[in-house]
């Protein structure tokens, strides 16, 4: 018998269905990826079983005894424990207040004994080899890897029969991520059951015994992993053969230069850096995360204090002036890391969500021209095809991939024509992502110029015409045709000298 | 990777999957710089409290003395009572400006309804201190049921309660027994009867700050949907909040009696925006998640001393809300500058 049987669960909101009759049964001692487009009903699925959401039909079955948890108190005191994407750590309490939030050890006076939950933190890291983390260091001041990683022990602290990782890896370094994959073996090891969310198909074969792919809402398959090829999984996600995921790439730039950075210095992380981006061209900024990406991007959009020199379609401009003041046709648009704190107002609709940045461009002395708004707002929605029931529905609703094509409307809306993508598709599905590199290439072509940073080399690879790779937060080198490889990437972003 | 036919495999997975994780060089958990910005607001206050005392002391004879303690102390005490509330609810992320309307009504009822007997006043107190949970209880409800604004709903419950005390008491007055009038003036070792309460007040609030209730507060003043998340129930939360914030500020009513040993309609509304100054001041986040009762005390201080100060330079009285307001501005700064230099550390 199964430790987890799900039959014909069904889940709806308002008049959307999000899961309309999903099967799925899972076995204790395995790790069982799910594998699906954004908004395939993953999500839905697995915060009913972690009791963060009620189901309206069906039925779950946990251990041979029903299972329909009103609240995550419940799931967690049967067994189950969910690492979200959405982080529920509290920044104000340090790492082992939080990875035992409301379990603490107390004393007779009720209060929380401190020396038992500092020993009872530093065995849970240990025995399950955790990455350093300080237990009395506040949550707040960590990195968003370091808080993933609390997550993950928060998870275990309740010592759970079902662990579920949604995208647990999707904001790793490297390292990192590698130890949570070993980490999904062990505790399958131990008995217990992993269910694992991915985007990354690579992860999923290392690591899963057994898949369930899910399509609009429903179970299409079930698979042992070792019995099934990539070509008809991928097949089965999008219910079509996948054209390719690449587009085809043409050399577009032109002579014009859009972007030049000369000497540029951020904070401790970036010194002299220099480069130029062309009209028509895609330049991808590659590298080991944390060498200085990041804080290139935030130099460059004015967000961080930078020394240097900067000229924008050859004029140049004061580098300490920001930059988000810069809109229109000569401006600079950001997508930014953090799609979810930074691109989005999660409460305010696709409407909203999309005119923000340019609401003076719909007002005539003070009063907004809402057919104008609309027309613009629906141009967008089908340019991008953005999956939105109407476009006031709220962008906190919307899946991933359909988040992230709002954070480039809004961009696109701002008509800056050098763009700055950081990591767009992260956590973004595979059919979306195949979208969001044709956009790209497409608005090279119409002139647009995009420095583009990715965690994901083959992107880099196939869809930038030119790869910096930074080291230390310097560039490290700058790859081109035949030499911008995924090898030639790495070779550089870790070894000092230079091998490309 | 590519001949896994669909190029979707990503570098993580693939540089190395085999290679057993290796451990990072640990990184100092905590440096001093860290340690002093987190704490900068607090420092910050304290430091004012020692320069006005410094001044005070250098202006004035015989500051630095246990009777001015307890003269400073007695003074300070129903602000502090009224603030020690309002840091609860502060820490929680909400505001309760209710408790201007409790104050009131407070004094009116111990004015009008204790008798001269011991039981009575034991009786009556327990009664408003009863009254001041279940008004805050029931802010806390509407707050949760309504989900509106902590603000509109003690800013209709402070009018309520504005409306109720004239109802009871019209005027200032009304009386309370002789022997309750000189609960101030008790001593024991030195120390008046309010140094004692301050004591037994903090003592109080670093057993509640550790307890299960006191955490869970914190996180929900911290980020709401992740205390949710992790099985918080708000509504119990914001009931308990609140309610204790009205407990303390009918404390502060019981405890202002003794001073001026009579009942007012209208006192309540100078406590409303001084107990937020005051905590504040020593630190207390508005957002919330951050602050402690230490910082509200000293914050209480700053702002009793202050009054003395003015008294001695010998200037209008006109200039103790002034420099009250400038005080707030430099412990606002103060905390703004030092969660920016923290920001920057971190990056």
């Amino acid at each position: 018998m199964d430790l987890l049987e799900v039959n014909g669960l069904v889940k709806r909101y308002g008049g959307i269905v999000a899961l309309g009759g999903v099967d799925f049964s899972a076995r204790a001692g395995e790790v069982h990826a799910l594998l699906g487009e954004n908004g395939a009903g993953k999500s839905t699925l697995i915060q009913i079983l972690a009791g963060a959401v009620r189901h309206d039909g069906g039925r779950i079955r946990l251990d041979g005894a029903d299972y329909a948890p009103v609240n995550p108190d419940e799931a967690r005191a049967r067994g189950i424990a969910a690492v979200f994407q959405e982080l529920s750590l509290v920044p104000d309490l340090t790492v082992e207040q939080n990875i035992w939030f409301r379990r603490e050890p107390l004393s007779r006076l009720g209060t929380v004994r401190g020396k038992a939950l500092r020993a009872r933190t530093l065995a849970l890291l240990d025995r399950y080899g955790f990455p350093h983390l300080a237990p009395e260091q506040e949550v707040r001041r960590l990195t968003l890897a370091e808080r993933q990683i609390v997550e993950i022990a928060k998870g275990l602290a309740s010592d759970p029969k079902i662990l579920i990782l949604d995208e647990a890896t999707s904001t790793l370094p490297a390292r990192e991520a590698e130890w949570v994959l070993n980490l999904t073996r062990q505790l399958a090891g131990e008995g217990r059951l992993v269910v694992f969310i991915s985007h990354r198909m690579g992860e999923v074969r290392h690591i899963a015994d057994r898949l369930t792919i899910f399509r609009n809402g429903e179970t299409v398959a079930a698979h042992e992993a070792n019995a099934v090829s990539d070509d008809v999984i991928v097949s089965q996600m999008l219910g079509r053969k996948l054209a390719r995921l690449y587009p085809e790439r043409r050399a577009t730039a032109t002579g014009r230069l859009a972007l030049e950075v000369e000497h540029l210095t951020v904070g401790k992380r970036v010194h002299d850096v220099s480069f130029a981006l062309r009209e028509g061209e895609v330049l991808g900024v590659g590298g080991l995360q944390g060498h200085g990406q990041r804080e290139l991007f935030q130099g460059l959009f004015g967000a961080a204090r930078v020394k240097g020199r900067l000229a924008i379609w050859g004029k140049p401009v004061a580098i300490n002036s920001p930059r988000q003041a810069l809109t229109g046709r000569d401006g600079l648009a950001l997508v930014p890391e953090d799609r979810r704190g930074q691109g989005l107002l999660l409460s305010k609709s696709v409407r909203e969500n999309l005119t923000v940045a340019v609401i003076r461009r719909f007002a005539r002395r003070g009063l907004l021209s809402q057919r104008k708004e609309a027309a613009l707002v629906k141009e967008m929605v089908d340019f991008l095809r953005i999956k939105a029931a109407t476009a006031e529905q709220p962008a906190g609703t919307l899946s991933g991939g359909n988040q992230q094509k709002v954070v480039f409307g809004k961009m696109l809306l701002t008509q800056a024509r050098i763009l700055m993508l950081y990591d767009p598709t992260r956590g973004v599905d595979v059919g979306t992502k195949g979208e969001i590199f044709q956009l790209m290439r497409d608005l090279a072509a119409q002139g647009y110029a995009i420095l583009f940073y990715s965690s994901d080399l083959p992107e880099l690879v196939h869809v930038a015409d030119r790869v910096l790779v930074m080291r230390n937060g310097a560039i490290a080198t700058t790859l081109e045709g035949d030499a911008n490889t995924e090898e030639g990437i790495l070779r550089a972003a870790v070894f000092e000298k230079q091998a490309a | 990777m590519s001949e896994r036919g669909v190029n979707m495999s990503s570098m993580t997975a693939d540089s190395g999957i085999d290679r057993p994780p290796s451990a990072r060089p640990a990184r100092p958990a905590m440096d001093l710089r860290a340690l002093l910005l987190d704490h900068a607001p607090f420092l910050v206050a304290c430091l004012m409290l020692v320069v006005i005392v410094a001044v005070y002391g250098s202006l004035q004879s015989g500051v630095f003395s246990l009777d001015e303690l307890n003269l400073d102390t007695t003074a300070t005490l129903t602000l502090l009572l009224a603030a020690t509330g309002q840091t609860i609810v502060l820490m929680r992320g909400g505001i309760d400006l209710s408790i201007g309307g409790m104050v009131s009504f407070g004094t009116v009822l111990a004015a009008t309804r204790f008798g001269g007997d011991p039981g009575s006043v034991i009786l009556w107190s327990a009664i408003i201190l009863a009254i001041g949970f279940a008004v805050g209880a029931v802010n806390g409800l509407l707050i949760s049921t309504l989900k509106l604004q902590p603000f509109l709903i003690t800013l209709a419950t402070w009018s309520i309660l504005s409306g109720a005390s004239l109802i009871v008491l019209p005027t200032d007055g009304g009386q309370v027994p002789a022997w309750w009038q000189d609960f101030g003036s008790a001593a024991w070792l030195g120390l008046a009867s309010p140094v004692w309460l301050l004591i037994l007040l903090l003592v109080l609030w670093y057993w509640f700050r550790s307890t299960r209730l006191g955490i869970a507060i914190k996180a929900t003043g911290s980020n709401e949907r992740s205390a949710f998340l992790s099985g918080v129930s708000l509504t119990r939360i914001n009931l308990v909040t609140y309610g204790l914030s009205g407990l303390f500020a009918a404390a502060a009513a019981l405890y202002l009696t003794t001073q001026t040993g009579a009942g007012s309609p209208t006192i309540g509304k100078d406590y409303i925006l001084p107990s937020v100054a005051a905590a504040v001041i020593g630190g207390v986040s508005l957002f919330g998640g951050r602050g402690s009762l230490a910082g509200t005390a000293v914050g209480a201080f700053i702002l009793t001393i202050i009054g003395n100060l003015v008294f001695v330079l010998h200037i209008s009285s006109y200039w103790q809300p002034v420099a009250q307001g400038v005080i707030l501005l430099i412990a606002v700064l103060a905390s703004s500058l030092a969660e920016k230099a923290a920001r920057g550390q971190d990056q």
